[in-house]
């Protein structure tokens, strides 16, 4: 991992060539690093003392069960709640350099029934860039155009959003944040109820922005899919419970400490700790 | 051309182009706005809006006479809106503060008004509008009131209806909520001022959420809406006078305006109704059906266990407490 102890800069370098696409330059302070940083809504903490980072062109799994906090630190990154204590720095700077960071929600926080085509979700991610009061152009729609590309939608292009199923919506959504161009791409429980061919179109998508050196951090309760696209784990169980390589952090343990009232799959087998809340 | 003669014959009458000019400026702006009511949801904040209104209408008209009535209605407005968004931002359950805050203000309007010796008259013709005696100068008042609601949600048009569809992707690319709610909320209230005066308070909010509804039920196609509820509403407005014109002039039964042109935006809403009903019939299944028991299917966890508790646990009940 390309750490950057020196810390000379505080705005890593992010040059853009002719066509609006960022290049990757390898030797600059992580995409994320979070220290020692304690979250909150209004009154009521949330999360504390959160240590993780998270480099360019490597993938982080966030995983935990639900209500585990994984949202809610997703949300701490973007600046949507407040920050209590510590630091999250995005390529070296806090708050986030403007346009360096793309998040991908959880498709059931939209209205299906909203009248807009994926083509024109996907456009959304054009609009920081763009900023107050100025309309796309034609640079705006090859982007989106190829942003639909990458994820494999643009025969869906003009479809309501709605009408997609939930894969293609998940799809849809991480193409409006790669047409955002980001440095660092959050992404909250993509994988949820996806089929097998969406699944693998988006590792495929994953691996791609991580080999164009976009760091990804990932929120899931899938060890599965975190063993394929992800190089460093982060557990939590509403604090931190382990943050490191994924074979030194998935370990029975670990997960089981993590996932203290709920199963999870792991080596095929359904790991359950018994004796806790309800069980 | 008979038939259509009573379409433009009326508006040779200064009273009555004065009347369809504020009327048309109005509904089409009303259009636009009440677009973004209808995606936002809005309709029980706009609601609230119309009743903090009519105590600065009232007011108004009780010390200024019908030069204050604007001023009025524009302070209260205004201010009806700034606390709004703020209550929105604050608070956890927001309806019942909207409807308590406003309906003492709509208490505090009727009690001014009823302080004046002519008190009937006055409150019938701030309830219902009076839009065949506009002054000029009224006519002009409501164009810039218009102007301006226009202006602040036109060119904040992309980041509104970006905020409307995905509202956390919306803050967390940098457009604050707090700036684009008090933009739309301040809009929202201008157009209540500037209706209250021509179809009176208590219409004012067909001619803001019925043209947005009509376009919801036409197209899919979201910048389609803006252009067809401003259309709708400004045809209905110009058939609501004319309709209103000819039966009390040529046919003897009195109509009152605005309230003819809130009926004529109803029945066009009707109509469009039954049409999308019958369209969707016809193609099998309603699409907004569909959608909703996708939604509604069981999400494959990978862990057995990890469903239940899942069944347990709202997925977004960490968030609850939030507004953005």
């Amino acid at each position: 991992m390309n750490e950057n102890p020196s810390q000379q800069s505080t705005t890593a370098p992010r040059e853009t060539d002719a066509d609006g696409e960022t290049t990757v330059d390898s030797a600059h302070a992580p995409a994320l690093r979070v220290a020692g940083a304690s979250f909150a809504y209004g009154a009521a903490p949330a999360l504390a003392d959160i240590n993780f980072e998270v480099a360019a062109g490597t993938a982080v799994a966030m995983i935990g069960p639900n209500g585990s906090g994984k949202s809610t630190l997703l949300k701490g990154i973007l600046g949507l709640i407040a920050r209590t204590a510590g630091t999250v720095e995005v390529l070296g700077a806090s708050p986030a350099p403007a346009g360096t960071v793309g998040y991908v929600p959880q498709t059931d926080e939209l209205d299906p029934q909203f009248p807009i085509t994926l083509e024109q979700v996907v456009m959304m991610g054009r609009y920081r860039a763009l900023g107050w009061l100025r309309l796309p152009g034609r640079r705006d729609r090859a982007s989106v155009a190829e942003a639909l590309e990458v994820v494999g939608l643009s025969h869906r292009a003009k479809t309501r959003f709605g009408e997609l199923s939930g894969g293609q919506q998940q799809r849809g959504l991480l193409a409006r944040a790669i047409a955002s161009n980001p440095r660092l791409l959050l992404l909250d429980e993509p994988f949820n109820g996806l089929d097998q061919q969406n699944r693998d179109a988006l590792i495929e998508t994953v691996k791609r922005l991580k080999h164009d050196g976009v760091a990804v951090l990932v929120s899931t309760h899938d060890i599965e899919l975190a063993r394929a696209v992800c190089d460093c784990v982060l557990l939590l169980n509403g604090e931190q419970v382990a943050f490191g390589p994924l074979e030194q952090v998935l370990t029975l343990d670990n997960v089981q400490r993590a996932f203290h009232n709920v199963g999870i799959e792991m080596d095929e087998h359904t790991v359950v700790v018994p004796g806790h809340g309800g069980h | 051309m008979d038939v259509f003669s009573p379409l433009f014959d009326a508006f040779a009458l200064p009273f009555m182009s004065r009347a369809l000019v504020v009327l048309v400026v109005l509904s089409l702006v009303a259009g636009l706005v009440g677009v973004l009511v209808n995606l936002r949801g809005l309709e029980f904040i706009s609601d609230g809006l119309t009743h903090a209104v009519f105590p600065g209408i009232a007011i108004g008209f009780v010390w200024g006479g019908r030069d204050g009535l604007f001023l009025g209605a524009m302070i209260a407005a205004l201010l009806a809106a700034v606390v709004l968004t703020l209550i929105v931002r604050r608070a956890v359950t927001t309806d019942a503060a909207i409807a308590i805050v406003f309906t003492a203000m709509f208490s505090v309007g009727v009690i001014v008004v009823s302080r004046e010796t002519n008190y009937v008259g006055q409150l019938e013709q701030l309830l219902f509008g009076r839009l065949l005696t506009v002054s000029p100068t009224e006519v002009v008042q409501t164009i810039v009131i218009c102007g301006v609601a226009l202006l602040l949600v036109g060119l904040t048009l992309k980041e509104q209806v970006f905020r409307a569809f995905d509202r956390t992707y919306s803050a967390a690319a940098g457009f604050r909520p707090l700036v684009l709610d008090m933009l739309l909320n301040v809009a929202i209230a201008l157009v209540v001022v500037a209706a209250s005066n021509a179809v009176g308070n208590l219409l004012v909010l067909a001619v803001l959420i019925v043209p947005g509804a009509f376009a919801r039920l036409v197209t899919q196609r979201v910048w389609w809406l803006f252009p067809l509820a401003a259309g709708f509403a400004g045809l209905c407005a110009w058939f609501g006078l004319a309709l209103g014109y000819e039966a009390s002039v040529n046919n003897g039964i009195d109509l009152p305006s605005g309230a003819t042109v809130v009926l004529v935006l109803v029945a066009g809403y009707a109509v469009a109704f039954l049409v999308r009903l019958a369209v969707d019939r016809v193609r099998g299944g309603t699409v907004a059906g569909t959608a909703v028991a996708r939604r509604a299917g069981p999400a494959p966890l990978r862990g057995r266990r990890a469903t239940r508790a899942a069944a347990q646990v709202p997925r977004n009940s960490a968030n609850s407490g939030v507004r953005h």
